[in-house]
């Protein structure tokens, strides 16, 4: 008996840890309720860089990051997943389609001079348009990028080179006196000038061509070409945004369902196995308690599917109890004494509870290592319930039965919703001797 | 409520439980067999962009849509050049937060590349339609993604099929295994065929979330199924030479099925919440977990204990004919 009171106290200690821990730490919550986009970038090869090794995929990480960080939202993330893929994560996100545009962009800023031929003249090809060759000059080379604006008011790009990039300016300049140079942003020709003088001091303005450049197409130019290139371009084949709305709507709604759909799994118990049933739920509450304070310290991310897999857990923890309950009803049945019966409906449910339980964290494990990010939130829900599940409804459970019911007598059988004429009318167990020791049968 | 004081015949009435689970499967094999032959992806379901690629763009409205709305809607994506969108509405139950959002209309489109401004100009042509409407939510996957996803998928499902066998093949015998796993693919053949079914008249879509679904199921099955054969393990070794077993099939399952019914009525109140009070991306996950439930609640009690006593038999006929 006092090994029973010392572990109630212990019980109560785990609850009150729990419940300062879930007081103290933020809950984190998935993209899917706060609202935000998550996207899988993967990285294409060029004609320059052939593989994507490491040190590739560590340089485009660096540069994703750094765009994502201009974006100003707090707790973006950028992981790597396999070998040439990024998954980037962006809570808050308001205009579903800014972030998008955003990453997809290789930002590579080029100069080019033209293809000359053996006159000296530019080459044109087959449509007239004029043929560009690369001049070694980037954006890699650029110190920074501000928008500026040219004496008619149109917005300009203004460009600060590094001390290597301003003297590989002056020399191409030098070069093209006369000639038009190309300036080209992700492939696409932006203006391609005429170079009067050569241009000294590394600073040098573009302008939108003849249209000129929009405030945005400016802005987005300048806040690209300061984050820095991709050093190879990616592409997005994987993205799911969601609204702020539809965020809150979820996590209300599935709050207001975990509530309801918990409170009848509590009513079913107390209607069905009565005083039992009542000591269950109060063992599901400090379940509850460890599983909420668990994915705090963890963290785990709560997703929809995870509340999903919570809830869904919470209808497996009382799967111990019930079958526990059962079969201590039975052997009450059997005609034992309460203290046996008690006893042996944990004792002899206990394989069958190991067993369920092992199954459903085996696929829960195969879960988390082959499904998406959505399917990893439901497995680590489910799976740490089940787990959880194991010590409340089996330790808990039982230390209260045996505190509350003691060695004595079943006065009042309706206390576990059996009638008097039932006792002692159910089957007839045969145990052995050595059999009845382990399972503490008094006769 | 479940008091279950008599025996439950499963031996006895072997032929009517047989013919109960092929009533149950076959309509849905049928409908898997039709839609191998029609669908393009040749898929006894109809998969959705998880598997085969494309955008979804969900727009909330303000006011409740009907189908008549929609095919109008349809000619203007035609007009745009989205066509062949698949287009849907989900009727939502406005909470406090959120009045603004009665109906949901997804559109499934093919994948969007980021180069194109379809996106917008879908945006641009529901948002003339639908005053007030807003864009809550886009999900995209390409092509290569959407087949390595179910390459994963199945390998998902194989080793999970795999490790249950291994498993009960350890704690048992093999041959519960075996019927264990029968009754998994019974419990997995009829979700996939209601959902088959779905997909004909319905078009519900399935993505990678009914997959997890199928495989909480596979656990939750095995669970009740365990439960029923830890019994007649248990009861063999007591009763083993006074009763045939046939009746110790009988006798275990009278006395597990209040547990297997309590546990499975448990899990499908939860579920139940979750689906008639839960968030809308959710409830075709949530319903496929409340059929299979169900199902593997029948499955494990009258199925599986039905197959292994017809392993027995045959294999003491077989005893009785050698001696």
């Amino acid at each position: 008996m006092k090994n029973k009171i010392i572990m109630f106290w212990v019980i109560v200690g785990i609850a009150l840890a729990c419940i300062f821990t879930i007081y103290k730490k933020p809950t984190k919550l998935g993209l899917d309720l706060v609202g935000g986009s998550r996207i899988m970038l993967e990285a294409r090869t060029t004609d320059t860089i052939r593989e994507i090794t490491p040190e590739v995929m560590r340089r485009l990480q660096i540069a994703i990051e750094s765009r994502v960080n201009k974006l100003g939202v707090s707790e973006t993330s950028v992981a790597q997943v396999g070998d040439k893929r990024l998954l980037v994560e962006i809570p808050n996100v308001t205009d579903l389609k800014e972030a998008e545009a955003f990453l997809g962009k290789t930002a590579l800023l080029e100069f080019k001079q033209p293809v000359l031929d053996a006159n000296k003249q530019p080459q044109r090809d087959d449509k007239g348009q004029l043929m560009w060759e690369s001049t070694g000059l980037t954006g890699e080379d650029l110190k920074s990028a501000t928008i500026g604006s040219d004496q008619t008011g149109q917005w300009t790009v203004s460009l600060e080179f590094n001390g290597k990039g301003a003297n590989k300016f002056a020399q191409l300049t030098e070069k093209l006196v006369g000639q038009q140079m190309a300036i080209i942003f992700d492939g696409e020709e932006i203006s391609a000038p005429v170079i009067r003088e050569v241009i000294y001091g590394g600073r040098a303005e573009i302008s939108g061509g003849n249209s000129g450049f929009k405030y945005e197409e400016a802005e987005k130019m300048v806040n690209l070409l300061n984050a820095g290139a991709l050093p190879v371009p990616s592409e997005i084949i994987q993205e799911n945004t969601v609204g702020p709305t539809l965020g809150a709507d979820s996590i209300e709604k599935s709050k207001f369902a975990g509530l309801i759909g918990v409170g009848l799994v509590m009513l079913f118990m107390i209607f069905y196995y009565r005083l039992p049933g009542l000591i269950a739920d109060i063992a599901l509450c400090v379940y509850a308690l460890i599983l909420f304070a668990l994915f705090k310290i963890i963290p785990v991310t709560l997703t929809l599917a995870g509340i999903a897999g919570f809830v869904l857990s919470v209808g497996m923890a009382v799967d111990a109890n019930i079958l526990i309950f059962e079969r201590t009803k039975e052997e009450l049945k059997a005609g034992r004494n309460l203290f046996t019966a008690i006893n042996l409906g944990f004792d002899r449910a206990f394989t069958s509870i190991f067993d369920s339980n092992v199954t459903t964290v085996l696929t829960c494990i195969i879960l988390y290592f082959l499904g998406t990010s959505v399917v990893k939130g439901f497995a680590l829900t489910l799976a740490l319930g089940v787990i959880v599940s194991m010590f409340t409804a089996i330790t808990v459970t039982k230390n209260f039965m045996h505190l509350i019911f003691g060695t004595g007598e079943l006065k009042y059988p309706a206390l576990f919703g059996l009638s008097k004429d039932e006792i002692g009318k159910g089957y007839e167990a045969t145990e052995t001797k050595r059999e009845k020791a382990r399972f503490g049968i008094l006769d | 409520m479940f008091n279950f004081n008599k025996t439950v015949h499963v031996v006895k009435y072997r032929i009517l439980w047989i013919c109960l689970s092929a009533c149950l499967l076959l309509p849905g094999i049928v409908a898997m067999i039709y839609s191998m032959i029609n669908y393009p992806t040749h898929s006894p379901v109809k998969v959705g962009i998880d598997y085969t690629g494309g955008t979804i763009l969900q727009y909330g409205v303000p006011e409740s849509v009907n189908n008549e709305d929609i095919s109008k809607t349809r000619e203007t994506l035609d007009k745009i050049g989205a066509e062949n969108s698949y287009i849907q509405i989900l009727n939502v139950n406005p909470t406090e937060k959120n009045k603004n959002i009665k109906s949901i209309i997804s559109i499934r489109t093919k994948f969007i590349d980021e180069g194109s401004d379809m996106a917008e100009q879908i945006t641009n042509a529901i948002q003339k339609e639908y005053k007030n409407s807003e864009l809550i939510q886009v999900s995209s996957v390409g092509a290569t993604l959407g087949k390595e996803l179910f390459r994963m998928s199945l390998i998902a499902l194989a080793l999970a099929i795999l490790g249950m066998i291994i498993y009960i093949s350890l704690r048992f015998k093999f041959e519960y295994a075996v019927a264990a796993i029968l009754g998994l693919v019974h419990d997995v053949l009829f979700v996939v065929g209601v959902f088959s079914i779905l997909g004909i008249f319905c078009n519900v879509q399935v993505d990678g979330l009914f997959l997890t679904a199928i495989l909480t199921i596979i656990g939750f099955s095995i669970n009740d199924t365990i439960v029923t054969f830890d019994r007649i393990r248990e009861n063999l070794r007591y009763y083993g030479k006074k009763m045939s077993f046939g009746e110790i099939v009988d006798a275990s399952v009278t006395q597990t099925i209040a547990r297997s019914v309590n546990t499975s009525l448990t899990a499908f109140i939860t579920l139940a919440a979750l689906y008639f009070f839960g968030g809308v991306t959710t409830k075709d996950f949530v319903l496929a977990m409340m059929i299979g439930v169900v199902v593997g609640t029948y499955s494990s009690i009258f199925f599986c204990s039905m197959l292994v006593d017809i392993w027995e038999e045959r294999k003491a006929a077989k005893a009785k004919a050698a001696v």
